[in-house]
């Protein structure tokens, strides 16, 4: 198999050509209104925002920092524009039911006029009908039927008095009632003379006694009933005088609001209840209760005057109470008290006929808003409670609100893996939220992408009220932004990063006194921000350099390479060089991963294991058994190897310990294999070969030190200007590599050798003298299996 | 001024005339004296075997026994002796009870002097509103040498005035006007005065009207009455906002047929001067 070439400095980097960018500065662009290379995710809102049928609400999903929410609330803020205006809501009193606040809909901004025509008409009320109570015609008729009523009261007992007084008979008032006695000349005739009295006289005065005994009596039982007709009279004057009153402002109100059934059924109950409460206006000192006039105001609940086509709301608290409202209480010594002015609606009901974009982690971490989000478009219908009393945990009387119908577009925006987990999880997720829409992590970059994207960054520039870019320094962001997606091909889409380093570059063009934005501004924004996080990288490299790590870059050594791993910290990733020895010895064909053993290695990792081993077995042992007993480490590594990066090293440097062949030190090799020995793709190709080199650099002069990568990964290769630098001079070499006797042959010196159709390798070749080992090794292991069984058969014998 | 007689008889109504008289004589620094009158004709009338009694607002029949009677007088007679005690001293005064038995009007007579104050609630049933005058306080409007607060129990209202109604009788409205004034040393209200139908006053006489009230020319008002009926005369003073009529007895308003039931009327505390 022919050695592959090492790549050139243009085949590890893709510039950015600046005669592709036709323009001088940023500003000579127009802005972008869709972002670029988002299809996906602007077919799936246009979709879900039109879809008119149930359960099509949206969940956008992409990575944190993508830009989605800006795109959201931009594109439904668009569509919204061309929308219908949603109706107002409002709650008023219910003189029925008084816990149970009605719920009154009204086109978009009359609850405005509505409130204020109420306002006005308990204005008018305070004022008006003790006015009308102050008024002679009602003075007067209270008047005579008060003297009416004293009159009926006393005229029986007056009646009474003048009769016993004309029969001589005084009528007594006793502490606790009256009583009769015969007089003379207003004194009541001493007992001991009416004995003197003749009989026809005792009898004619005590049977006119006993008979005024019996009309007293007959006369005080039917006051109470006379005094409660006179009660109702006033009552029935009291009910006309407002009646009277109210004609004029409700009549007006009832004539405007005709259009709206539930608003006059309202005023009409609004004027039932002032006449039955007629007598509580009356006092005229202190005006009618406030608590009175405080049931006929109207709490506008949703006030969409000033919107403009359909709400689009975002809710960066999404609790219970912000989404479903809440019903609020007031303090008074002590105590608290609440009423239907007290509802307060929440973004549901603002959202009403219109979007509501939420945070999905945010309310999966808000106690029973997701569930009350399901419970609404289940529904289709807000129902204001709070949730000690969804919980059951208190029994107080309470408002219970007249649920509210909803119709409203529900966006949620959150990471792929919550969108996967609810799915998996939540059984009613795929039923409320069928529209998803799909981020896109990166952009193609080809010739046409180039204009958009720079328009992108143009846009985004003017956003951010920062200095206008170069056309160099949008070509250098270009080159980043494919850094930043790890691809020659591909442009990254993330919009935190690039906004960021913007408005970092900003921040250097600011300090250097330029007035555009340069190329080397870009440039210092991308080395501050990786200075900024190198200090772990640099304790490392440290180490390396000191020794402690123990990573040679030149000779030769058997059963020892170099891997290349990738640390991720925070934002940002580095890659450094791993120690990875091989041991071998005659043994019962395995492979020992000291990773594994020591539970450091995690299974993708252990999977690369047993394909190596069995890699292994098929090429080496043929039909034969394999006698191995070999270990795999990662020296000074203390915390946790995961993936199959390194299968290619390992299997290199235990085919080394097995031939005891010495590999160059001085190439690093990374690289998948699989069974055939294919060598494929990997992950952070970039930052493990600017890893190696650091390191290279660190220990002595760059002199022909390299590393060994899968041939797929060339086109990932996005490199540091140091390294390229490195590459065109022949200093450092990057080897792109397809099959495992290609990593052999470079990193021995020795040709791999293809087995003949015998299936023997040739002489000298590298394959030939691991066979060879291998074929030793189980010779050595027959002869101690033979020893053992003559033992065990002598052992027998012995014992018997 | 003297002491301030108070006509207690166990009713609601006449403990709160107590209460009214005690601030009055802790104000004016005037002795209490408590007058509990045993009825003569009360007392004789249950020494009949056949008297019966009627609640007044049960309409209920029971017997009338002399010696159940004795026991309420005593009963009622002790309370009202507590009652006096105790009201008198929240306002820290003197006070006497004089118990006496006989005519009320004519014990009170006796007891009254010519500087004293006589203090009565509205009695009996004519303690209701609209309810005409009981014949003990008609006799002693009629016969007092002295001023007579008839005590009602209203809301204060605190944009009150004190009304006067002055007439053409010197010696009468100058009673009145320091029966008003005294009203208004304790109240410090605003004073209506007010003048029978079509009579004036002279300027100057309105100054030293003034003068004697102790006010200031911005609370005081006059007014003539458009007519002197019962209805009128109430509806203005409910305009007026009055909380105390200071009337003269020689008043052409209590001489006239319909006096007592104007009485009646007024639901507010009026003291009639001789």
């Amino acid at each position: 198999m022919p050695l592959p070439a090492p790549l050139t400095e243009e085949q590890v980097y893709h510039g950015c050509p600046t005669e592709k960018l036709d323009f001088i500065t940023t500003d000579d662009l127009e802005d972008l209104e869709r972002p670029c290379g988002q299809d996906r995710v602007l077919r799936a809102l246009e979709f879900g925002a039109s879809m008119q049928a149930g359960g099509f609400n949206l969940f956008v999903l992409g990575p944190s920092g993508a830009g989605k929410h800006e795109l959201v609330e931009r594109f439904l803020s668009q569509h919204a524009a061309r929308q219908p205006v949603p109706p107002d809501w409002c709650h008023v009193f219910n003189f029925q039911f008084s816990d149970r606040p009605e719920a009154i809909r009204l086109p978009a901004g009359e609850g405005r006029q509505f409130k204020k025509g109420m306002s006005d008409l308990a204005e008018e009320l305070r004022t008006a009908i003790p006015a009308a109570f102050e008024s002679e015609e009602y003075q007067a008729r209270l008047q005579e039927l008060q003297e009416e009523m004293a009159k009926r009261q006393h005229q029986g007992l007056f009646e009474i008095q003048e009769e016993a007084n004309r029969n001589n008979i005084a009528m007594i008032t006793t502490p606790a009632g009256f009583t009769f006695a015969p007089m003379r000349k207003g004194e009541v005739i001493d007992p001991e003379e009416y004995k003197t009295f003749s009989d026809e006289e005792k009898q004619l005065i005590e049977s006119k006694v006993e008979e005024l005994q019996k009309k007293l009596q007959q006369t005080i039982q039917q006051i109470p009933r006379m005094r409660k007709e006179v009660r109702e009279r006033v009552h029935a004057l009291n009910e006309e005088m407002v009646q009277l009153t109210l004609g004029g402002p409700i009549g007006e109100l009832r004539e405007k609001w005709l259009h709206l059934p539930d608003v006059v059924a309202y005023l009409d109950a609004v004027r039932e209840d002032v006449v039955e409460h007629a007598e509580a206006f009356q006092d005229s000192d202190n005006g009618p209760p406030a608590g009175l006039l405080a049931r006929y105001k109207v709490n506008l609940l949703v006030d969409n005057a000033d919107t403009v086509g359909a709400p689009v709301i975002y809710e960066d608290l999404p609790n219970h109470q912000h989404l479903t409202g809440q019903i609020e209480h007031r303090a008074h010594q002590g105590n608290l008290y609440t009423d239907f002015t007290l509802i307060r609606g929440g973004s549901m009901h603002r959202a009403n006929g219109g979007y509501l974009i939420i945070d999905a982690r945010r309310v999966l971490t808000q106690p029973m808003a997701w569930e009350s989000i399901k419970r609404i478009l289940f529904s289709g219908e807000i129902r204001i409670e709070s949730l000690e009393r969804i919980y059951g945990l208190v029994s107080t009387v309470s408002q219970q609100p007249e649920p509210i119908p909803v119709s409203v577009k529900v966006v949620l925006l959150g990471d792929r893996m919550l969108y996967y987990l609810l799915s998996h999880y939540d059984p009613d997720f795929l039923d409320l939220f069928k529209v998803e829409a799909d981020f896109e992590d990166d952009l193609a970059r080809d010739d046409d992408s180039y204009e958009l994207y720079s328009r992108m960054i143009a846009t985004m520039a003017r956003a951010l009220e920062m200095r206008a870019l170069e056309r160099d320094a949008v070509a250098r962001l270009i080159e980043h932004a494919s850094r930043l997606a790890a691809d020659q091909r591909k442009l990254t889409a993330h919009d935190r990063v690039l906004r960021d380093i913007l408005s970092e570059a900003d921040h250097w063009a600011g300090q250097s006194g330029a007035d555009t934005v340069e190329a080397c501004h870009i440039q210092q924004a991308i080395d501050e921000r990786e200075y900024r996080a190198s200090r772990v990288r640099e304790r490392s490299r440290e180490q390396i350099s000191r020794g402690i790590v123990m990573i040679a870059t030149e000779g030769e050594e058997v059963a020892q390479v170099n891997g290349l791993s990738v640390l991720r910290l925070g934002a940002s990733m580095f890659g450094q060089p791993t120690r990875i020895t091989a041991t071998a010895r005659p043994g019962k064909g395995q492979v020992v991963d000291i990773e594994r053993e020591a539970k450091l290695g995690g299974p993708i990792h252990s999977k690369a294991v047993m394909i190596l081993s069995r890699f292994l077995a098929s090429r080496y042992a043929g039909e034969g058994d394999l006698s191995l007993s070999a270990s795999l480490a990662f020296e000074q590594s203390y915390g946790g190897v995961e993936g199959d990066s390194a299968s290619v090293a390992e299997t290199c440097v235990l085919l080394s310990a097995i031939s005891r062949v010495p590999l160059k030190q001085s190439f690093a090799v990374t690289g998948s294999m699989n069974q055939q020995g294919e060598i494929q793709a990997v992950g952070g190709v970039n930052e493990k070969i600017e890893g190696f080199f650091d390191v290279c650099r660190e220990a002595g002069e760059i002199r022909g030190q390299g590393v060994l990568l899968p041939a797929s990964n060339v086109e990932h290769l996005m490199l540091k200007a140091d390294v390229r630098q490195a590459i065109a001079e022949g200093r450092f070499r990057i080897y792109p590599v397809s099959d495992i006797n290609q990593a052999i042959e470079l990193l021995t010196g020795m040709e791999a050798g293809d087995p003949d159709s015998s299936g023997q390798f040739p002489e000298n070749s590298f394959n030939r003298r691991v066979a060879d080992r291998l074929a030793k090794f189980a010779e050595v292991s027959k002869k101690r299996d033979d020893d053992g069984d003559v033992n065990s058969k002598n052992g027998g014998r012995n014992s018997d | 001024m003297g002491r301030v007689l108070v006509l207690l008889d166990g009713s609601r109504m006449s403990y709160a005339a107590l209460n009214a008289a005690a601030e009055i004589a802790a104000r004016t620094g005037a002795e209490v004296l408590g007058v509990f009158v045993e009825e003569l004709n009360l007392l004789r009338s249950a020494g009949y075997g056949f008297a019966r009694e009627v609640g007044s607002s049960s309409g209920i029949s029971r017997p009338f026994d002399p010696v159940e009677l004795e026991q309420r007088l005593e009963r009622l007679a002790g309370q009202a002796r507590r009652t006096l005690a105790g009201v008198v001293a929240n306002y820290g005064g003197r006070h006497t009870l004089s118990i006496a038995r006989g005519s009320v009007v004519d014990e009170v007579l006796a007891l009254v002097g010519p500087q004293d104050l006589l203090v009565l609630g509205r009695v009996g049933w004519s303690s209701a509103p609209g309810a005409r005058l009981g014949s003990t306080a008609r006799g002693l409007l009629r016969r007092s040498p002295t001023s007579v607060l008839l005590w009602c129990e209203r809301q204060v209202s605190p944009q009150g005035r004190v009304v006067v109604f002055l007439n053409d009788h010197d010696d009468a409205n100058r009673r009145a006007i320091m029966a008003a004034a005294q009203a208004v040393r304790h109240s410090l209200q605003p004073v209506t005065v007010l003048l029978g139908e079509g009579a004036d006053i002279p300027s100057d006489r309105l100054e030293l009207i003034k003068r004697d009230l102790g006010v200031a020319e911005s609370d005081m008002r006059v007014r003539t009455l458009p007519a002197t009926d019962p209805v009128t005369i109430s509806q203005i003073l409910r305009q007026e906002r009055a909380t105390q009529l200071v009337v003269s007895r020689e008043c052409a308003l209590l001489r006239q047929p319909g006096a007592e039931q104007l009485l009646a009327l007024l639901n507010l505390p009026v003291t009639v001067t001789p």
